[in-house]
């Protein structure tokens, strides 16, 4: 078995050394750092299958499957299907509390 | 295709592969062809990166720290990121299939870093291994169980009994002889004009406010597996009473109190020819007997009775010592026999993952109605109007339209509940009190599911009670595979591509998940003013019970009215092997 499955391959990680992490950047790895994306990942699942998102979505999936015929529908092909809709279709009490939760986060963070 | 060819012909890309009642797509030839190049080592090697998070979300990760950023665009953020099987380059989903190309043959399966999903980036689709997902399964199970050392008791005597097919019989001369010349044949026609009403149709005479139960005995009467065993004499009442009289000296009429007697008696007369509305008055009495809390003259619940009078028959078996007493697997009594479920409760400690899981028996599911109409938390658009004028789906638009559905109850009933902050559980693993979820499955179907619907709430604090009038839509065929406990766990632990939980592997499962309305009770009225009807589903036509006069209904009348209780029979029943050799 090849070493390199356990070992980051090191032409990547040089290239990454030439630009400064952008402000995105790091808040999205203080937050997989501290496990609060996985929390925040968490309430979101929650309040997504509470208000009929997810049902919704697996809706279009199937009827998108049934049109095109199981056998020639890809993972790439549902996402760009429901991504349009879904993304609009996020209530917005569900937006706000995520925002919510998000800017408590920075709040602490930026003071430590 | 004849059974034949799934065992000895194995071509996976010519045919649709069936494992466990899932239809697994035709796998693309990536697959095949990487395993047979690399061997089963990288898959190996990916088993060790394999992390669980808790609530038993499967990611990989080389370090438990690693961030995974895309190795051509430098991005983290992306919604899925994919490591390469081979050779651990990460790609979002955008790269995925330009890696595999820039390499040589070898690099097209990846693996979704953070879902531990298989991905061929050629065909830039999900694809499934069996060792795989067993491996990030058993991760899981660990992950959940304190390393195995906990395992959750399984419902007793459920594993022992394998399924046997059914054998077609009809009587040879010999015994259609016997059976002629033991019997005597029921009229067909007592003259009268109503004869084209089915058997066993005959109204009840109510007997100062005791509709509530009529309706339900109505519904008793008229269960398929119920009927059977009382009309083909499997509880004779004199015998039955014979013997338990000669241990009673005293001979009064409490010794031969016995609901599955009156029961057999009830069963014999309405099942005789004539139209004569019944009195039940007998069983009332005994009854009367059995929950004297209950004995009056006043309006009673429906559902109380019929819990009351499942627990009154499952009482007066005879106390066999040989016969077991739990109610799980339904040896214990003909009441358990037909209504008895197994319910599966498990509760997950959302820091740590843990997850504990017990074992109830149950011979109905209690469903809420939804607090408000249609899904809560919505804010009302216009979404909402074109949904239900064009979709198919009838889930999504009633979900829309704010129409309550029974399956919509059950969705509910099954979903994760996150137990309040007053309600934390003690975690093993933890050693702490945690916030907790909960979840409810069905681990065993009964044969008969019946399903009451709490329209009755009564709140012992403000000494306040109320009805819920709300509409509810029940369909006429219910399948009840979304909500087992092996429906609900592949779930919980993703899209994986085979069933875990151990038994009844066999295709019969999808047909033992499907069911048909045979009885519905209905309410109207006022809380306490009020009145239960039962409507019954015989040969597809419907009939209103209404104590003494029966009428045939149209089935829209049915679906429009207040269901209170619902009565669903298994489409197919099956036989377990018998524990002893029957002599022939």
């Amino acid at each position: 078995m090849r070493a390199s499955v356990k070992r980051p391959p090191t032409p990547d990680a040089d290239e990454e050394h030439d630009q400064e992490p952008t402000l995105q950047e790091i808040i999205n790895i203080k937050l997989i750092e501290s496990g609060e994306k996985e929390r925040l990942k968490e309430l979101l699942r929650e309040r997504l299958i509470e208000c009929g998102w997810r049902d919704e979505m697996k809706a279009l999936c199937r009827a998108f499957t049934k049109k095109k015929g199981r056998n020639n529908v890809t993972v790439d092909d549902l996402v760009h299907v429901i991504t349009p809709k879904g993304r609009a279709s996020v209530p917005d009490s569900v937006k706000a509390e995520l925002l919510q939760r998000i800017r408590s986060f920075l709040a602490s963070a930026a003071a430590h | 295709m004849s059974k034949t060819d799934h065992f000895h012909h194995h071509h996976p890309q010519q045919q649709q592969q069936q494992r466990n009642g899932l239809v697994l797509p035709q796998p693309c030839p990536h697959l095949p062809e990487f395993r047979s190049r690399h061997g089963t080592k990288p898959l190996r090697a990916l088993q060790e990166c394999l992390r669980v998070r808790p609530l038993g979300r499967a990611a990989i990760r080389r370090d438990p720290n690693e961030v995974p950023r895309c190795g051509l665009c430098g991005e983290a953020a992306r919604p899925r990121l994919y490591a390469c099987v081979a050779c651990a380059a990460v790609s979002c989903h955008v790269h995925a299939a330009a890696h595999a190309e820039s390499m040589p043959p070898g690099h097209e399966i990846a693996v979704d870093v953070d879902r531990a999903e298989l991905f061929c980036c050629p065909c830039r689709d999900q694809v499934y291994d069996r060792d795989f997902d067993a491996a990030v399964v058993l991760a899981q199970i660990v992950a959940s169980t304190l390393g195995g050392s906990i395992r959750s008791p399984p419902p007793e005597n459920l594993r022992k009994r394998r399924r046997v097919d059914y054998q077609p019989w009809t009587p040879d001369l010999r015994e259609r002889v016997l059976v002629g010349g033991n019997s005597s044949p029921l009229q067909l026609t007592d003259g009268d004009s109503s004869s084209d009403l089915p058997w066993g149709l005959r109204g009840l005479n109510n007997l100062g406010n005791t509709c509530f139960m009529n309706s339900v005995l109505q519904a008793l009467l008229h269960t398929p597996p119920l009927r059977n065993y009382f009309l083909s004499d499997r509880h004779n009442r004199y015998f039955c009473q014979k013997s338990v009289a000669s241990n009673d000296s005293n001979s009064n009429k409490n010794s031969r109190l016995c609901l599955a007697c009156d029961m057999d008696a009830m069963f014999s007369a309405v099942f005789t020819v004539g139209r004569t509305p019944y009195s039940p008055a007998k069983f009332l009495y005994s009854w009367w007997q059995h929950a004297a809390n209950l004995a009056s003259y006043e309006q009673q619940d429906a559902h109380e009775f019929f819990i009351s009078m499942l627990d009154g028959i499952h009482e007066k078996v005879e106390k066999d010592k040989r016969k077991p007493q739990s109610q799980g697997n339904g040896d214990c009594c003909i009441a358990h026999r037909v209504f008895s479920g197994i319910l599966r409760s498990d509760v997950m400690c959302t820091a740590c993952g843990f997850t504990s899981t017990t074992y109830d028996p149950c011979v109905d599911i209690s469903l809420d109605l939804e607090p408000n109409q249609g899904a809560s938390g919505r804010t009302a658009s216009s979404k909402s109007h074109h949904s239900c004028n064009g979709e198919a789906d009838s889930l999504s638009s009633s979900q829309n339209c704010g129409i309550s559905t029974l399956m919509g109850c059950l969705d509910r009933f099954t979903r994760p509940e996150r137990l309040g902050s007053d309600q934390k559980f003690f975690c093993q693993q933890c050693q702490v009190r945690q916030e907790s979820l909960k979840q409810m499955s069905i681990r065993k179907l009964p044969l008969v599911s019946c399903f009451h619907i709490k329209r009755f709430e009564h709140s012992p604090i403000r000494k306040m009670s109320r009805k819920v009038d709300r509409y509810l839509q029940f369909p006429f065929s219910l399948d009840m595979a979304p909500y087992l406990s092996s429906s609900i766990l592949r779930s919980r632990f993703g899209n994986r591509s085979f069933s875990f939980d151990g038994d009844e592997p066999d295709a019969s499962n999808k047909l033992s998940s499907e069911f048909e309305l045979f009885a519905v009770i209905t309410h109207t009225g006022k809380l306490d003013a009020g009145h239960y009807v039962t409507y019954l589903r015989l040969s597809n036509q419907w009939y209103k019970c209404d104590d003494a006069w029966i009428t045939q209904v149209n089935e829209n009348i049915v679906r429009a009215a207040q269901g209170y209780m619902m009565f669903y029979v298994q489409k197919m029943l099956y036989y377990r092997a018998s524990k002893k050799p029957v002599a022939s």
